[in-house]
């Protein structure tokens, strides 16, 4: 099936199956490895991307659900090869180890942010209760997105 | 992790909806995928055609009427329940909805999807049998409502025929309601819940214990565990766990849910 | 221009000089990972590269009896398949650490005539797609004749079990009695003897959130795989996969980059790796393989799961610990990958923190039909030293004492560091008493008996548990001839390559094989502090290349070493650097001795003229581009290659004494929890981590891994475990049964440390990162202080404390 998937800003268009999910379409038909695949079953959200405004998992859709729609990536955050405040906060807060959950990681964070730019820390732990992440134990993640709230 | 082979179709209207679910005996309606695309990932079932429901307005909407029913669209997300004004006429939908899972999921869960779907630790199948909603399901020959108690007829089981779907859910006016559940982590899979609605005589339902929500009453919140032991329960063993500590669970959940109800 | 290397024992400590060390850099890895830009195994791409997809066993055992790949291989886009018949003409069996009978049993890279737990690899499909990979598998036919399924590891040895090798005519895989001290004095000598019939540490593994992969490319021409990899222990595949596929072992090249969390848990993928080496020379064409979440649990490095049966611990009225013995039951699963290792290394750290002398422990091993265990974070010492802590707590709790004071009374004490234990380890340095005392302080712990009686009044039961271990680091190879005495293993090594380029970039390359613990960043601070110039000065190349010969047969990362032997070997490199590139000056000076010369400003120069200065890009020019005219003796390179190799003398098998680890880090947790007593559920509700590494170059990463371990302990303690039924079928396949935490179950959490130095180290340092469970071991005391029920397994979902609390009851 002929899609059109705009990401970060650039249309594609392509030919895919309808059985390809998105999480795939990104990383091997358009070469955007910066979202990842920790899972099989839904629950580890390194696959979350910003579709059409709204944070999602790219493991549960498929590329077709895509067509016609505004997808954000990890690959659209930083302007210019310059880190966001957001990125900058987790560098100084530590709030990465092996890097894996991270890209997922900032987007949950980037969507919460534009609709709460004051979250509680609570706030916080609810909008990331979909990331799962192995190495930090979640404190440095919570405390860098607490760092740029407002 | 990589699913079979399938169609896919993008109808733009319920009733072409229809007509592709009654023409393709393989055909699977496809609303949040929340659930459905894993289970095509694991290949437990693989459509030969996923009839995606996604922008069909007809499935949406969340609507107050002046008597205090709410009509919810199928196709209403879990985070449009949450955020919805119309839906605090009835505060416990989104009370419950904000704690499925997490906020990736609930962007895309459906009421519709988690209803039809029927997983037994799903949240809102004993909660629409708690509050007394009734389902309307459209098919070729028009559509016909049927009560939550009968909407639910075997594990991934309901009401919902082939060539049909579920389009929008009726819930009446209240908020003597309750729920409680022993979850998998916080926001996790229920491991045991309860669903409790006071009017009068206390009406609440189990969920995790049988292949469909299991309905007891009572007169008072008091009176519960009694009505959940004289159920005969025989819940499900696995490895999160026992029949028997399901069983212990549901009693004590089902008296919480009830007490929650009847002080709001 | 040759490299330079130099093998030197290690040196006296020295203190790091003021400046980098100790501060807490900002990472160097960070802006690549934060963009998306980290190469993780499966972002690795190569044209006309074939997918492959396993096709696994969905029995716990049974004869394969007919495998027939034809319908697959005719579907158009298959590249072709490999089966363990090919595998067993093509190679050899894995090399076994183990002695008999564990040594006789036969591993492949695919099942070979029979399968031995459900998810073992049996067939590969190489596709065009990974769809198509997927699609094809399931054309494969395999027929099975089932078998029995052991799952028991408490009847492995019946007479009547099902066995899983014939080869070793049994499941026995090894056995071996440890003791030491007398015994027979300490039970005399004992006002009681405690007795604990069974004790049982659960299987559980880290699940790091990416898991194995490889994409393997064969050059034809000179027979050179590359393989691009995740594998955290290249030194340990090439050992494996040499033999087996009968090549040297530079006929493999590893590349690694970014990975996505370790643990222990990407040790052992080398059987999977030998199967895309042999597919990549089959079909002439790179072989992509990702392992998917249900794949790792079925299959990949569960931890050692392990019984003690009959524990009896000789004490004294006042709580003085004499000494115990027990029976350990460790249960392999199907295949010994790293094992039986383990059988070993828990004796790194026998009496646990406690000073108790006389100790008997006698390790049985057997294989069952579950996955294959290999190492995770705490591997061995982990159930071992959860084993000690709950001897303490029992102990405790028969004569009525306080836990605390139990402890207090027979910790090691900071003054008798460096302390032998009774088998020989030497534990460096640390103060278990001051760090007990400041985890108390930092949980409140005067305040607990008000927060139980408020707990008690909204109906809730509070405990408080204490959590103390040790994170043994750098392994003494040769403890594996405690195993089997013919091996030929001894001592570790770790390399580091340090050298001044032609534009003066200093530039690092490493032996190791980070997942996330911050090589580059730390290794930076090591050298910027030698070389007197800035970390962003310092460029170290990420991951682990074979090609860069910065390795040796131990490298990768594992086992709390990088503090000590990755960065020792930095500091050993690049001291030879900084003596060649004042051997140069000296020489481009005119004949200045060394010992006048500084370091400073990024160059060189006169310390009494320091106008006399020649900045690194010279030197860098000079060597690599402008050497005419140097004196014909100067022996500089500024190419300088260090292997750090740690004291260590071969144990004494006989004895079995010896020392096993050269660092010792502590860590003692704190743990409060608050029960629902009518469900059983229960949450933390508050948490302490002190922990002791000897010096820290990065406290911040170290603090990090800190915490990442408490995560993982107290997932393990409340949800995570891999539970079978009775046919040998994996409960907990995937993350939506094997629940781990999430954000939201994270307690809140007080971190403290204490710095301890090595005095073994060349820096101080103490390898880090495993963290010994201590969360485990303080939630369990926590449950039983709650509860008033004695706690005997690791794992305490909320259905097991509500047993407990019934328990409690009757």
């Amino acid at each position: 099936m002929d899609v059109t998937v705009t990401v970060n800003g650039t249309a594609y268009e392509r030919d895919v199956e309808p059985r390809k999910l998105l999480i795939h379409f990104l990383r091997d038909d358009l070469d955007l490895t910066g979202s990842h695949v920790g899972c099989d079953t839904g629950n580890c959200g390194a696959c979350s991307v910003i579709f059409d405004g709204v944070l999602v998992k790219s493991c549960m859709l498929l590329a077709v659900q895509a067509n016609g729609a505004n997808v954000e990536t990890v690959e659209g955050l930083a302007e210019d090869d310059e880190l966001t405040p957001l990125q900058q906060a987790f560098n100084e807060h530590h709030a990465l180890q092996c890097g894996y959950c991270t890209p997922g990681m900032l987007m949950s964070a980037t969507a919460l942010l534009r609709e709460n730019a004051s979250p509680s820390e609570d706030e916080i732990k609810k909008a990331l209760q979909g990331n799962i992440c192995r190495c930090t134990g979640y404190w440095n993640i919570v405390e860098a997105v607490e760092s740029v709230a407002k | 992790m990589l699913l079979r082979e399938v169609e896919y179709a993008k109808p733009g209207s319920v009733a072409e909806a229809l007509e592709l679910l009654a023409a393709n005996d393989g055909a699977r309606a496809l609303a949040g995928g929340q659930t459905l695309i894993n289970v095509m990932k694991a290949r437990a079932a693989s459509p030969d055609m996923l009839v995606d429901l996604d922008g069909l307005d007809e499935l949406r909407g969340i609507e107050l009427a002046g008597d205090g029913t709410l009509t919810v669209g199928a196709m209403t997300t879990y985070s449009e329940l949450v955020g919805s004004a119309e839906a605090k006429a009835r505060p416990i939908l989104g009370e419950v909805c904000a704690t499925i899972a997490d906020v990736q999921v609930r962007n895309r869960g459906t009421i519709g999807g988690n209803v039809c779907s029927n997983d037994p630790t799903n949240h809102l199948p004993p909660l629409m049998v708690a509050i007394g909603a009734r389902m309307t399901i459209a098919g070729a020959g028009g559509e016909r409502e049927v009560s939550a108690e009968e909407f639910f007829l075997g594990v991934y089981l309901t009401a919902v025929g082939p060539g049909e779907l579920l389009t929008r859910i009726a819930i009446p006016a209240g908020k003597q309601d309750g729920f409680a559940a022993v979850t998998l982590g916080a926001d996790g899979t229920c491991i045991c819940n309860a669903a409790a609605s006071v009017n009068g005589a206390v009406r609440v339902a189990l969920g995790c214990v049988d292949a469909v929500p299991v309905l007891v009453t009572a007169e008072t919140p008091e009176g519960v565990a009694d009505a959940v032991r004289a159920a005969s329960l025989t819940p499900p063993d696995d490895v999160h766990a026992s029949s028997e500590y399901r069983m212990h669970l549901a009693a004590v959940l089902a008296t919480r849910a009830a007490q929650e109800a009847a002080v709001r | 221009m040759t490299e330079m290397t130099e093998t030197v024992v290690a040196p006296a400590p020295v203190e790091v000089q003021k400046g980098w060390g100790g501060q807490s850099v900002r990472r160097k890895e960070d802006k690549r990972l934060l963009q998306g830009e980290g190469v993780f195994v499966d972002d690795v791409k190569r044209h006309g590269m074939g997918y492959l997809h396993f096709v696994r066993s969905p029995y716990a055992h049974a004869h394969i009896t007919r495998i027939d790949v034809s319908a697959a291989e005719a579907i158009e886009g298959v590249y072709g398949t490999l089966t363990g018949e090919e595998v067993a003409a093509l190679t050899e069996p894995f090399f076994q650490i183990s002695s008999a009978p564990g040594a006789n049993i036969k591993d492949y890279s695919l099942a070979v005539g029979k399968v031995r737990y459900v998810g073992e690899p049996v067939v590969a499909v190489v596709a065009e797609t990974r769809e198509l990979a997927r699609d094809a598998s399931e054309l494969v036919e395999v027929d099975y004749e089932p078998l029995p399924a052991l799952v028991d590891a408490r009847r492995a040895q019946d007479s009547d079990a099902p066995v899983l090798h014939d080869d070793a005519e049994g499941n026995l895989m090894w056995t071996g009695l440890y003791s030491w001290g007398d015994l027979d004095a300490a039970f005399a000598e004992a006002d009681r003897v405690v007795k604990i019939p069974e004790l049982h540490f659960h299987r559980f593994n880290s699940t790091p959130l990416e898991c194995d992969g490889a994409l393997v490319e064969y050059n034809r021409g000179v027979g050179q795989w590359t393989i691009h990899t995740n594998n955290q222990f290249p030194g340990f595949a090439a050992i494996m996969m040499g033999p087996a596929m009968q090549v040297g072992l530079d006929k493999l090249r590893f590349v690694t980059q970014d990975i996505g969390g370790g643990f222990g848990n990407k040790i052992t993928s080398h059987p999977q790796l030998v199967v895309c080496c042999l597919l990549a020379r089959k079909l002439n064409r790179p072989v992509q393989w990702t392992e998917w979440r249900t794949d790792f649990h079925l299959s990949m490095s569960h931890g050692n799961e392990r019984w003690f049966h009959d524990t009896e611990v000789a004490v004294k009225d006042d709580g003085t610990l004499l000494g115990f013995r027990t029976k350990a039951l460790d249960d392999a699963g199907a295949w010994l990958r790293y094992e039986p290792l383990g059988g070993v290394i828990w004796a790194q750290v026998t009496p646990g923190l406690y000073r108790w002398r006389h100790i008997e422990l006698d390790f049985t091993q057997v294989a069952t039909n579950k996955a294959p265990v290999s190492p995770n974070r705490g591997y061995s010492r982990m159930q071992h030293l959860w084993f000690t802590e709950r001897v303490i707590d029992i102990v405790a709790r028969e004569l009525d004492l306080d836990p605390v004071e139990v402890r207090k009374r027979n910790y090691i004490r900071a003054e008798d560091m460096p302390y032998e234990t009774p088998n020989g380890c030497v534990y460096d340095s640390g103060d278990y008493a001051g760090m007990l005392d400041l985890a108390l302080e930092l949980i409140d712990y005067e305040s607990i008996p008000a927060k139980r009686a408020a707990a008690k009044d909204h109906g809730k039961l509070l405990g408080v548990g204490i959590g103390s271990t040790l994170d043994s680091g750098t392994n003494n190879f040769g403890q594996s001839r405690l195993i089997n005495p013919e091996l030929q293993f001894s001592g570790n090594n770790e390399v580091a390559t340090v050298k001044l380029d032609i534009f003066g970039e200093i530039v690092v390359t490493l032996g190791t094989t980070p997942q996330g613990q911050g090589h580059e960043t730390t290794a930076a601070q090591v050298v910027a502090d030698i070389l007197q110039c800035s970390v962003d000065d310092v460029h170290v190349r990420a991951g682990h290349d074979s090609y860069w010969n910065s390795h040796a047969g131990f490298s990768g990362t594992y086992a709390s070493q990088f503090a000590v032997t990755g960065l020792s070997a930095v500091k050993g490199a690049t001291e030879m650097l900084a003596a060649e590139i004042k051997k140069l000056a000296g020489a481009v000076f005119g004949g200045v001795p060394a010992e006048a010369l500084e370091l400073a400003d990024g160059g060189v120069r006169i310390k009494e003229s320091p106008d006399a200065f020649l900045p690194f890009m010279a030197c860098g020019a000079i060597v690599n581009a402008n050497n005419a005219g140097l004196p014909e003796d100067l022996d500089v390179t500024l190419n300088c290659r260090y292997v750090y190799r740690p004291p260590f003398e071969v144990p004494d098998v006989e004895r079995k004494f010896g020392n096993l680890t050269l660092t010792y880090a502590t860590q003692i947790h704190v743990a409060v929890v608050e029960i629902d007593p009518e469900t059983g559920a229960y949450e933390i509700v508050d948490y302490a981590a002190v922990d002791d590494c000897g010096k820290r170059i990065n406290p911040q990463i170290v603090e990090g891994q800190v915490m990442g371990a408490t995560a993982q302990a107290i997932g393990a303690a409340i949800h995570e475990t891999y539970e079978y039924d009775e046919d040998g079928n994996l409960l907990t396949p995937n993350f939506y049964d094997y629940h781990v935490p999430h954000a939201l179950d994270m307690p809140p959490l007080a971190t403290g440390a204490l710095e301890s130095p090595s005095p073994f180290t060349p820096l101080g340092t103490k390898g880090m990162g495993e963290g010994g469970g201590a969360g485990i071991h303080a939630v369990c005391a926590a449950i039983q202080d709650a509860t008033g029920a004695i706690v005997t397994d690791s794992h305490n979902p909320y259905q097991r404390v509500w047993l407990l609390l019934q328990e409690a009851h009757a």
